[in-house]
C-alpha cells in the first residue's frame, strides 16, 4: 500500500517534467511576479505572474534533539525510570524527518492568487529505555516510525495594495485557507520490542496530520530597493474544534522576517528571522484517554510511558534564523537551498529541541496561453493600440 | 506627344508604381508580422519626455525629430533585456548612418552605475537614458520588460513589441528602413 503511494509520489513528477515544457511558451519577458522573488520555504510568501501555474517540489530534512524543558537541556537520564509522571519508561533521544513537499498555484488575475500544498511525511525517532526495559527486551531501545501524507492546505492569497504594478516597492497582501485533514491521526506502533504495544497509537508527534478543517489567515509584505528584496509574513492556524480521537492541536502563529540580495541576475542571497508560536494539545487522544494507550500497564489512570504521551509536553515559542541561496538556471527554472538554525527555544515541558533544518526545493512557472510571457502585453489602447 | 500616347504613358508610370510599390508594403508589412510588432490603430504622437543620459546630458525625444526611432524599456535586473542589448546594438551600427535611431531607456531606481557597468560591458554606443523615477514608464504604460515601441520620422507610434526580439535581424532592418518612408 505505501509502496503504491511512494511510487505514485515520485512518478507523477517525472510524468509532470517531461510533458511540462509542451505547456510552456517563453518569450523573453519580466514581469512583476516572474522569478523567485521571495523565500521559497515561506507558505504563501510568493504568487505566480497572472494566468500562470507555479509547481514546486519540496525535500525538506529536519533534526531534532536533545531533550528541551524550558530553556533549558536537559538529558534523558534525568526523565528515565518508573512512569510515575516525572520521570518516564521511554524518553525520546533524537527525530529525524524527511519531508517531501509538493505544491501548485495559479494566479487567476493580478491580485488574486489560489495554493494547494501537501506533503509526503517520514518520522523517525530514536527512544531510550529504562533499565527494567532494557534488561527486559535486551536493547537500549528503538527506533519509534511513521510515513504518510500530511494535511492539504488550500491557500488565497490577495494583494490589498502595491504601489507599482512593474517594479512594485510595497505590497500588503492576505492570505487566508484552510487545512484538511487528509494526514492521519491513527498511526499506531510498528516497530516497539516491548510485547503488547505494536498496534497501540504513536504519540502526538508522529501522526501526520491534526483530524480536523483548521482555518488560515495571514498577512505578507514585501518590499524591494534594488539589489534588496524583504518583507515579512505572519500566519496563523487555528485549531478550533477536537478531532474523532477527542483532542485538537494547539493554536500556532508564525512569524517570518527576510531579506534577500540579488548577487548575480541569476543569483540570490536570503537570510530570514524565523519566529513560531504553539500551543500545548488540548486533551489526549481517545486511545490514550480511555483505553489506557501509553500509559503504563494500559491504566488512564497511571503515569505516562514517555512524555511524548502528555498533551501538556508540546509547543513553545522557538526563534531561528536561515540562511540560503535561490539559483535561476534558465528562464521559468528556480532551485532554492535553505538551512534554519534555531536561536532560542522556550518549549513546554521535555520535549525534542530543533536542532537544525534543511531544505531544497525545486520550482518551475508554466505560462499559459493566456498569460503575459506566452503572448506579451497587450499594446496600450490610449496610445491608439 | 499625342493626347492617347500621353495617356498610355501615364497609365504605364501607374502600372510601375504599383508593380513597384504593392511588393516592397507587402514585403514591410510582413517584417512587422514576423518581428511581431503591434500596428496602432490610429497613430498617435508618441508621449514627449525629457531625460538625462547616462553622461548627464539632457535628451529630448523632438532631438530625434525627422528620424525613425526604435525606442526601448529595460532595466539591468531584467534578464532578457539582456539578451536582446546586443542586438540592438548590432542594429545602430548597421542602420545609425542611413539616419535611424536607436534610444533605450533604463528604469532602475538605483544603482545607476550598474547602468553605466552594462553599457561598457555590451559597448552600448547608442543613447541610454535614466527614468529611475518612472515617470516616463508610466506615460509609455509599460507593463513588462523590456518593451520597444517604433516611432516615425513624424513623431507619430508606428509599433509596439513586447517582449525580446532579435534586432539585426534581417526582418528588423527591413522594419526599421521601412518607416524611413512613413510620416
Amino acid at each position: 500500500m505505501m509502496n503504491k503511494k511512494l511510487l505514485s509520489l515520485f512518478i507523477a513528477p517525472v510524468v509532470f517534467f517531461v510533458f511540462a515544457p509542451l505547456a510552456q511558451a517563453y518569450i523573453g519577458l519580466c514581469c512583476a511576479h516572474c522569478g523567485g522573488n521571495m523565500p521559497m520555504n515561506l507558505v504563501g510568501a510568493g504568487i505566480p505572474e497572472t494566468h500562470e501555474y507555479r509547481f514546486k517540489i519540496s525535500q525538506m530534512f529536519m533534526n531534532m534533539g536533545p531533550l528541551r524543558d524550558g530553556t533549558s537541556e536537559i538529558n534523558n537520564t534525568d526523565i528515565l525510570g518508573a512512569p510515575n509522571g516525572t520521570t518516564f519508561a521511554v524518553a525520546p533521544e533524537r527525530m529525524r524527518t524527511y519531508m517531501t513537499m509538493g505544491s501548485a498555484a495559479y494566479s487567476f488575475t493580478d491580485n488574486f492568487a489560489a495554493m494547494m500544498m501537501v506533503s509526503y511525511i517520514r518520522n523517525e525517532m530514536d527512544m531510550e529505555f529504562n533499565q527494567p526495559l532494557q534488561a527486559s527486551t535486551g536493547t537500549k531501545g528503538f527506533t519509534m516510525f511513521s510515513d504518510g501524507i500530511s494535511d492539504l492546505t488550500l491557500l488565497g492569497k490577495y494583494r490589498l495594495y502595491s504601489d507599482d504594478h512593474l517594479a512594485p516597492t510595497n505590497q500588503v497582501s492576505v492570505l487566508f485557507g484552510v487545512s484538511l485533514p487528509t494526514g492521519s491521526i491513527d498511526k499506531t506502533f510498528s516497530r516497539n520490542p516491548v510485547p503488547g504495544q505494536n498496534g497501540t497509537i504513536l504519540p502526538f508527534r508522529m501522526q501526520t496530520g491534526s483530524g480536523t478543517v483548521d482555518p488560515i489567515i495571514g498577512l505578507t509584505y514585501q518590499g524591494s530597493s534594488d539589489p534588496w528584496w524583504y518583507g515579512a509574513n505572519f500566519k496563523l492556524e487555528a485549531h478550533l474544534y477536537d478531532n474523532d480521537q477527542g483532542y485538537h492541536r494547539g493554536q500556532e502563529a508564525r512569524y517570518d522576517f527576510y531579506l534577500m540580495r540579488q548577487v548575480h541576475p541569476r543569483a540570490v542571497l536570503i537570510t530570514e528571522l524565523n519566529y513560531w508560536y504553539e500551543g500545548k494539545y488540548s486533551d489526549e487522544p481517545f486511545d490514550q484517554r480511555v483505553n489506557g494507550e501509553g500509559h503504563a500497564g494500559f491504566n488512564p489512570n497511571a503515569g505516562f510511558l514517555s512524555p511524548l504521551f502528555d498533551p501538556q509536553n508540546y509547543g513553545g515559542h522557538q526563534f531561528a534564523v536561515s540562511f540560503g541561496f535561490q539559483f535561476q538556471p534558465v528562464p521559468l527554472h528556480i532551485m532554492e537551498l535553505i538551512a534554519t538554525l534555531p536561536i532560542y527555544q522556550d518549549l513546554n515541558g521535555p520535549q525534542l529541541q530543533q536542532d537544525f533544518m534543511i531544505q531544497f526545493t525545486y520550482y518551475l512557472e508554466i505560462p499559459t496561453k493566456k498569460s503575459r510571457r506566452y503572448v506579451g502585453f497587450k499594446p496600450p489602447q490610449e496610445l491608439g493600440f | 506627344m499625342t493626347k492617347k500616347r500621353r495617356f498610355h504613358l501615364k497609365i504605364f508610370i501607374v502600372l510601375f508604381l504599383f508593380c513597384w510599390m504593392v511588393p516592397a508594403a507587402v514585403a514591410h508589412m510582413q517584417a512587422f508580422e514576423n518581428m511581431g510588432i503591434a500596428k496602432p490603430r490610429t497613430e498617435r504622437e508618441a508621449p514627449d519626455f525629457s531625460l538625462k543620459d547616462i553622461n548627464g546630458n539632457t535628451v529630448n525625444l523632438k532631438d530625434f525629430q525627422g528620424k525613425p526611432v526604435l525606442l526601448n524599456f529595460w532595466a539591468t535586473w531584467c534578464e532578457p533585456c539582456k539578451e536582446e542589448l546586443p542586438s540592438m546594438q548590432r542594429l545602430y551600427e548597421t542602420l545609425s548612418s542611413q539616419g535611424i535611431e536607436v534610444v533605450a531607456i533604463s528604469i532602475d531606481r538605483k544603482n545607476l552605475d550598474r547602468v553605466k557597468k552594462y553599457v561598457d560591458e555590451y559597448k552600448l554606443t547608442f543613447p541610454i537614458l535614466l527614468d529611475p523615477d518612472q515617470k516616463v514608464r508610466k506615460h509609455y504604460y509599460i507593463m513588462g520588460l523590456p518593451t520597444t515601441y517604433l516611432i516615425g520620422p513624424g513623431g507619430k507610434l508606428k509599433g509596439f513589441a513586447s517582449g525580446a526580439r532579435v534586432w539585426d535581424s534581417p526582418d528588423s532592418i527591413e522594419m526599421m528602413t521601412s518607416l524611413k518612408e512613413t510620416s
